[in-house]
């Protein structure tokens, strides 16, 4: 799939079974280099990472670390993302989501945090591919 | 199960729309709560819980109105009180 | 009618970032712009010689701040001069679900509507399509002013939200 940003998610705690909940969790970590191509015009010399960027980030992480009963899946929604502080060339995103099953399909909820703190929470609703 | 007879509003649904609205468990939305100072809404997610009030209940408020919901209990007895208005 | 240079001026966001050509139509309540997607969108630039017609998707996510970008022309005009040295910022979304992918060759049109308006803040919803056909529903969109300085990396302090 192509895609506005290069960073790709690197594992930092590998998926695993979460006891209580049932839910499938995973923790990653992306690098935001300066040379991302987004900032040159987000914006001329004020580079701020897009939301949108953030929330694809978020979707590379969980779809590199889907639960292993989910099967084929397509993003079928963003339930809801919510940015709370300006994500910055250098900065390094440590994504912490979690699988859980929702309806026929599935939800990933995930945290995002800078250096600095809190920077967004995305909620990813996914359909089950053959249901597409 | 707590239902209005007058106007079908149930405390629990309202509860579990407005943890959704500002991303809280629904365990931390007591009945007291405030929204800003305890749960931590900011001008933005107040307006959303506004608007989702009003496209869940069919109801619109004034600005005023929209101030005074600071809490699951004030945000309940506005929405019944806009319901009853209604009916 | 709000021509390619006007939208220019009117947004910050410059290449590959400006992802509205043109704004057919915009009164107080609500906007209509067109995006046009073409092979030469810059992020097909790292395919192969080959490419797929799943790689030649557009980029959904790009598709949301397509439409960001539309609603938050109308936003500026609303707010006036009081968003004048403001930057804009997108403080959240919800109830955005994809419809169909779109690729290129294909025109998308970004319809948003202010749904409710309070100081500095502004709630958007609205639709994208393509020949009338929907590809995206955005059921909430959240936009503030915010002092640009607060933002900028110079300036010390909390990054704002």
């Amino acid at each position: 799939m192509t895609s506005p940003v290069l960073a790709a998610p690197r594992p930092v705690r590998e998926p695993a079974r979460d006891e209580g909940s049932g839910g499938w969790s995973a923790g990653f970590s992306v690098a935001i280099d300066e040379s991302e191509p987004v900032f040159a015009g987000h914006y001329p010399d004020f580079p701020i990472f897009p939301g949108v960027c953030v929330m694809e980030c978020v979707r590379r992480a969980a779809e590199a670390a889907k639960p292993p009963e989910s099967g084929e899946l397509r993003l079928a929604a963003v339930e809801s993302s919510r940015f709370l502080a300006a994500v910055r060339p250098g900065d390094e995103l440590a994504i912490e989501l979690s699988w859980s099953p929702r309806g026929e399909g599935w939800r990933c909820s995930a945290r995002v945090a800078t250096g600095r703190g809190q920077a967004a929470s995305v909620r990813l609703r996914y359909r089950r591919e053959a249901e597409a | 199960m707590s239902i209005d007879a007058v106007t079908r509003l149930d405390r629990e649904e309202l509860r579990e729309l407005l943890a959704e609205t500002i991303d809280a468990d629904v365990a931390e939305v007591r009945d007291g709560a405030d929204f800003v100072e305890t749960l931590g809404v900011d001008s933005l997610m107040a307006l959303e819980v506004v608007v989702v009030l009003e496209r869940k209940y069919g109801v619109k408020f004034t600005e005023t109105e929209m101030r005074s919901v600071r809490t699951l209990d004030s945000a309940y007895d506005l929405v019944r009180q806009k319901l009853q208005e209604r009916s | 009618m709000i021509t390619c240079e006007g939208v220019r001026a009117a947004l910050p966001h410059r290449y590959p970032m400006l992802l509205v050509d043109r704004v057919v139509e915009m009164g107080n309540e609500g906007i209509r712009a067109v995006k046009a997607v073409t092979l030469n969108e810059p992020w097909y630039a790292r395919l192969g010689p080959q490419a797929t017609r799943g790689d030649l998707a557009y980029p959904d996510f790009l598709l949301i701040e397509s439409w960001t970008q539309t609603a938050g022309i109308l936003a500026k005009r609303l707010a006036g001069e009081a968003a004048d040295g403001q930057v804009m910022l997108f403080g959240s979304m919800s109830g955005i679900e994809f419809h169909r992918q779109v690729f290129p060759g294909d025109t998308v049109e970004q319809h948003a509507r202010l749904e409710r308006a309070v100081n500095d803040t502004m709630i958007f919803e609205g639709d994208s399509r393509v020949g009338g056909e929907p590809v995206l529903t955005i059921g909430r969109i959240t936009m503030a002013f915010r002092p640009g300085e607060r933002l900028n990396p110079a300036h010390a302090g909390p990054a704002a939200g």
